[in-house]
């Protein structure tokens, strides 16, 4: 029940930075190309949830709960940059998000983006939580 | 010496007064004990039954059906199970892992990690790992 329940949040976390990337894909074009408009075909809202879903899967199989630290966890977060960004290469080939080399990278460059800023909130929340639970730890740790 | 004990109606009007003409080591073990909600468990050394302050604990490890008790430098074994000793214990015992239950007031301080888990580094430099599902837990006991 609890690895669904990641699977959802993690579903809603990776479309919501997809569209927050095309958002701002679309406000470069407003101001730098006037390019006003964006047309989508029918099914694209609904990839951009699958591949949300399926850019989940990775985070769930090989971050959440893994039981390993150091360089080893290292190994595993490159493995799962690489991973992701396939499905969004893949998903983005299949669902026609791209299709030439210019329209590919700036999809490749939001997703590095992306990932570093999900990684550095994340980063940033879990220090902050370590700095309180250390404050709060020390008003009742025994004196030995 | 004379013990009088009075009923009264709620935990709110607990209290204890000791009138003494020297704080002796028993008398000082009865203060620690109603001051740190502290009690005893019983625990094997080899053969022999032993009784334990839990404020002398450092956590619980259940090994191969097993629970063993973790002072500062010792290790005893007791026949108590982790899911008994939760119900037994105050609210400075938390369970850090299936297979572990810390005492919070021997952390000296944690290290988050990217998976979300805790690395605990205890007052006699052990390190323990809390799950990332039991750090919820810990900060709601913290009061954060």
């Amino acid at each position: 029940m609890n690895k669904i329940k990641i699977l959802f949040n993690q579903t809603l976390m990776i479309s919501t930075a997809i569209l927050f990337g095309v958002g701002i894909q679309m406000l470069i074009c407003h101001f730098f190309k006037n390019d006003d408009m964006l047309t989508w075909p029918w099914y694209v809202p609904l990839s951009i949830v699958l591949a949300g879903f399926l850019c989940s899967l990775p985070t769930v199989l090989l971050i959440y709960d893994a039981e390993v630290a150091g360089k080893r966890m290292m190994v595993r977060i490159a493995i799962h940059f690489v991973l992701v960004g396939a499905i969004v290469s893949l998903c983005g080939y299949l669902f026609k998000w791209y299709e030439t080399l210019d329209e590919y990278l700036p999809i490749l460059i939001m997703y590095v983006v992306i990932y570093l800023f999900v990684w550095a909130a994340t980063g940033w929340l879990t220090k902050s939580d370590e700095k309180r639970i250390n404050a709060a730890i020390e008003d009742i740790r025994d004196q030995e | 010496m004379r013990v009088e004990v009075n009923p009264v109606d709620s935990y709110d009007q607990e209290r204890a007064e000791i009138y003494v003409v020297k704080v002796t080591q028993d008398i000082q073990s009865a203060i620690d004990t109603l001051d740190n909600n502290c009690r005893v468990i019983s625990v094997f050394d080899k053969e022999k039954t032993l009784i334990c302050r839990t404020d002398k604990i450092y956590y619980f490890e259940s090994i191969d059906k097993r629970t063993y008790v973790y002072t500062k430098d010792e290790c005893f074994e007791t026949k108590y199970r982790l899911y008994e000793l939760e119900e037994l214990l105050n609210q400075f015992f938390l369970r850090s892992s299936k297979a572990m239950i810390v005492n919070i007031r021997k952390i000296k301080s944690v290290k988050a990690e990217f998976n979300g888990r805790m690395t605990a580094e205890l007052l006699n430099g052990e390190n323990i790992v809390i799950a990332r599902s039991y750090v919820k837990d810990l900060k709601e006991r913290l009061g954060i």
